[in-house]
């Protein structure tokens, strides 16, 4: 029973760093018809920002997230567009592959400056945690489920209390329509981009304090970004909370399996997808699109 | 009376709590040119779906000379001699027309399935049958509107189907076309097609069809001869009332 | 879809470009077939600036492979028009198949060889069927999702503790004896590529083939039309696997030493796929062309050729990273500006202009 709330607990923190990556890959995603295979190297370039601030200003983590956010915001804004723009109403096969190229591009670059060691944040309070009983929770991992939380709860707030979050909304609606009532595509297509991104560079200030981070440390977290939004349902925030949220559990759980071990992450998370989508197309909580 | 070569029975077709057809019944002998009217959102093009096996049932059944065939996926619905056009044109765009009208000929019904020569030259008669010898050549995405949907037959005849289902091909056509369009069914027909033709033109109705039934709200709202159909009280009342009265007038 | 973003009429100075394209094809194609069979010598002691032997036999072998990736793909990927990014999990195993039954079950690299195939298309079939339902982004995630969990299953698989398929050390294959062993995989694996040219070329001449570009083009009206959709899907999936699997069983002999990381790399997923792009999606020709540009573009690039360029202030072992940041730049250029690959201007279809790209770019920008 203990083992089992344990599990619990830790299935929960783990789940924050999927919510944290789930969010930014499921609003580009439902809103601009993109899966963006960058969403990985983009969450590390946040990794390594939060890094050089930690090891070069002694900037908390936690301090350095909105300005992981700012980064990847200008980065977002610019790749849209300056980029994805031009292929957004080509086939799919070429927005993927586009953002596949971004994908090299970028990690490749984070090889050149920080090459392929792995690096860690260690800040003063990385071992101490939250006892309650038996139980113990890691303080960075409470924070980081916290920070996500608070993360997606402002991305909701954005998107259905203000002017251009219901801009964005409204494009990825009916573009055609949107345009009529005079929204600015380019520019609310960058925006959505540019507000993918900095959830991408929030999660990923937040992933440096759970795991040590390479340039290619971001590349699993695009496919699971993608079972997280399919697991939760594409077009609202909360799906992807509940989804990311989900999917922790359903890793912590299954690595507790004796036997499998860690080692079928990957495996685990694709056979959950193949099994949503053919049993659950829309989602636990979506609606078909 | 001759049996019927297709027979609907209360075919029933929900989308979420909306029933787009309702109990829909009725049958088409061999030969005959068999006309459905009705609004827009009536469910014709869901009749059509659930014919050829686009979508599946919800209620009822659909009997092709006497045999079920409700739930059959579309290609087996298709060997079976039954050929349909989509009210949007769906052409394969990066084809040539001659190439289009070939897919038909080199699947279809279960007698067409030629190997490629003969289906290219199934193709070139069919095109000519349609009218669109002269263009075969062409690549699709050159071709008009009314050509399109000209193209959309051609294919479809081109399977060698007994039963030939027509999604409103004379929809955005100006009288001229629609002539010409109302010239290529009859020649198909003659080739001794039964045809199922969806129409919002009542001139075309009227000017081949042998029988007409009017859908509305997903319920047959009356069926028989197309003229006595369209004085029929409840349909003129319900439908065509005013707009019947302005194609009379105009 | 990918052949009708727009549509061009062949030009006059199109057609005379493809002329000199065929006869330069032809000029390389014969060199590069009866190269291996003179070693060489006579025209390295007349001084030209060629590769040294072993390297040569080792770039044109793997460049052979690699058109056969791509032209598999485009089975796929081309004809059928569903982007799949995981047709690696065929090549690895179709390696694996041919390792272990070398290996452990002490073989004949010729009668194992046939295996190699004949596993991938089993295994095709039997995921094609769940994932080929899936549509758009759906299918290509799926598909990439096979291609990362094969890989993952295989080094991982254990059975009472002992890794069944060699864990993370991999596969050693006892070295195949035989004089001229380079000659020979090259043969073998050109071999593969002819092969795989020559399936394409009957698929695009045959029923099958018109059901798989119908499905790409409208897979409803295809349905209509009385083709069983799923079954050709399948069908294509398999066949494509059978072609990466062969290459992959060819691999594994040929390199003696196999692993998850050199038969199941997630990149070989795109550079395929670039390949084929590049040359030109559903096209004969088109995937070879590009495997071939772009193979030696990533070897120059990553400075394996002899010839190279040298950036002064640039370190060496920086050389591979920045070959894979160029190769990301082309794979943008590519998708934006040229959507119908090269194999068009030499084609006839069009001409390389600025209105080209200007006209390819207004076509997908928003």
């Amino acid at each position: 029973m203990v083992n089992f709330l344990q599990l619990l607990v830790l299935g929960l923190l783990a789940g924050g760093v999927y919510v944290g990556v789930g969010v930014g890959f499921g609003l580009v995603w439902g809103v601009l018809n993109i899966v963006n295979l960058a969403h990985g190297a983009l969450v590390m370039v946040g990794g390594y920002l939060t890094w050089t601030l930690f090891t070069r200003l002694g900037l908390d983590p936690f301090l350095s997230l909105p300005l992981d956010a700012l980064l990847l915001f200008t980065i977002g804004y610019l790749l849209q567009r300056g980029v994805i723009n031009r292929v957004i109403r080509a086939p799919l096969l070429f927005t993927f592959l586009l953002t596949f190229g971004v994908n090299l591009v970028v990690i490749n670059l984070l090889l050149l400056l920080f090459k392929s060691d792995f690096r860690s944040v260690t800040p003063s309070y990385a071992g101490a945690g939250l006892e309650l009983g038996v139980l113990v929770i890691p303080f960075t991992r409470l924070g980081a489920l916290v920070v996500a939380l608070l993360l997606a709860a402002g991305l909701a707030f954005v998107l259905n209390r203000t002017r251009t979050g219901l801009a964005i909304q409204a494009v990825g609606a009916d573009r055609d329509a949107a345009q009529l009532v005079g929204i600015d595509l380019r520019h609310t297509y960058a925006l959505t981009f540019a507000l993918g991104a900095a959830c991408a560079g929030v999660a990923g200030g937040l992933i440096t304090l759970i795991q040590a981070i390479t340039p290619t440390a971001g590349e699993p977290y695009t496919l699971q970004a993608f079972v997280v939004v399919i697991l939760g349902g594409l077009g609202r925030v909360t799906a992807t909370v509940a989804g990311g949220l989900l999917f922790g559990l359903i890793e912590v759980f299954g690595q507790s399996i004796p036997g499998s071990g860690s080692v079928y992450a990957n495996a685990i998370a694709f056979g959950l997808l193949v099994l949503v989508l053919i049993l659950r197309p829309q989602g636990l909580m979506g609606r078909l699109r | 009376m001759a049996a019927a070569q297709l027979e609907l029975r209360q075919v029933t077709k929900r989308f979420g709590g909306v029933a787009a057809l309702d109990g829909v019944s009725f049958s088409v002998p061999p030969g005959q040119i068999f006309g459905i009217i009705g609004p827009n959102g009536a469910g014709k093009t869901t009749l059509l779906n659930c014919i050829s096996g686009v979508y599946r049932l919800d209620g009822g059944d659909v009997l092709w000379q006497g045999a079920s065939i409700a739930g059959r996926a579309p290609h087996r619905v298709a060997a079976l001699g039954i050929g349909r056009t989509f009210q949007v044109v769906k052409p394969f765009a990066s084809m040539t027309v001659r190439e289009n009208a070939a897919v038909g000929a080199l699947f279809g019904s279960a007698e067409a399935h030629l190997p490629p020569r003969q289906a290219f030259e199934r193709a070139d008669e069919v095109l000519e049958l349609v009218g669109l010898a002269g263009k075969a050549a062409l690549p699709v995405t050159a071709l008009t509107i009314p050509d399109r949907k000209r193209l959309e037959v051609a294919r479809a005849v081109a399977t060698r189907p007994r039963l030939l289902l027509l999604d409103e091909v004379m929809a955005g056509l100006n009288p001229v076309e629609v002539d010409e369009a109302l010239e290529m069914v009859r020649a198909v027909h003659a080739t001794g097609v039964t045809i199922v033709l969806i129409e919002h033109v009542m001139r075309v109705i009227v000017g081949v069809c042998d029988r007409a039934l009017v859908l509305h709200y997903g319920r047959v709202l009356a069926e028989g001869e197309p003229r006595t159909v369209l004085k029929d009280r409840r349909v003129i009342e319900a439908y065509l009332g005013e707009r019947y009265a302005r194609q009379q007038g105009g | 879809m990918l052949r009708a973003a727009f549509t061009t009429k062949p030009t006059e100075g199109g057609r005379r470009w493809r002329r000199l394209f065929l006869l330069l094809g032809g000029v390389v194609l014969l060199y590069g077939l009866l190269a291996p069979l003179t070693s060489l010598d006579a025209l390295q002691s007349a001084g030209f600036p060629l590769l040294a032997d072993k390297l040569w036999f080792r770039i044109a072998t793997a460049t052979a492979m690699f058109v056969v990736l791509a032209s598999a793909w485009n089975l796929v990927g081309g004809l059928t028009g569903y982007a799949a990014f995981g047709n690696v999990a065929f090549f690895g195993i179709g390696a694996y198949t041919c390792g272990m039954l070398i290996s452990r079950a002490h073989w004949p690299l010729f009668l194992a060889l046939p295996l190699a195939p004949l596993a991938s298309a089993a295994f095709a079939a039997l995921v094609g069927v769940p994932l080929l339902r899936l549509r758009g982004h759906y299918f290509a995630v799926a598909s990439l999702g096979v291609g990362v969990a094969v890989g993952e299953v295989i080094q991982n698989v254990e059975y009472r503790g002992t890794p069944v398929f060699g864990g993370s050390t991999g596969l050693f294959l006892p070295i195949f004896s035989v004089d001229n062993r380079d000659l020979v995989f090259y043969f073998l694996m050109v071999g593969a590529a002819a092969l795989t040219i020559g399936v394409t070329w009957l698929v695009l001449r045959s029923r099958f083939g018109y059901g798989l570009i119908a499905i790409r083009e409208n897979e409803e009206a295809a349905a209509v039309m009385g083709v069983n959709t799923t079954a050709y899907k399948v069908a294509a999936f398999a066949l494509a696997a059978a072609l990466t699997g062969l290459a992959g069983g060819i691999f594994a002999q040929w390199n003696v030493f196999i692993n998850q990381e050199n038969v199941f790399p997630i990149e070989y997923n795109v550079q395929m796929i670039l390949m084929a792009l590049v040359g030109g999606a559903g096209t004969l020709f088109g995937p070879l062309a590009g495997a071939v540009f772009l193979y030696m573009l990533i070897q120059f690039l990553s400075g394996s050729l002899p010839v190279s360029l040298d950036l002064p202030f640039l370190p060496s072992d920086a050389r591979p990273v920045l070959a894979q940041v160029i190769l990301g730049l082309l794979l943008l250029v590519t998708v934006i500006f040229v959507p119908r690959g090269v194999i068009d201007f030499f084609g006839g279809q069009s001409r390389l202009s600025l209105a080209y790209l200007r006209r390819s770019l207004r076509e997908t920008s928003v």
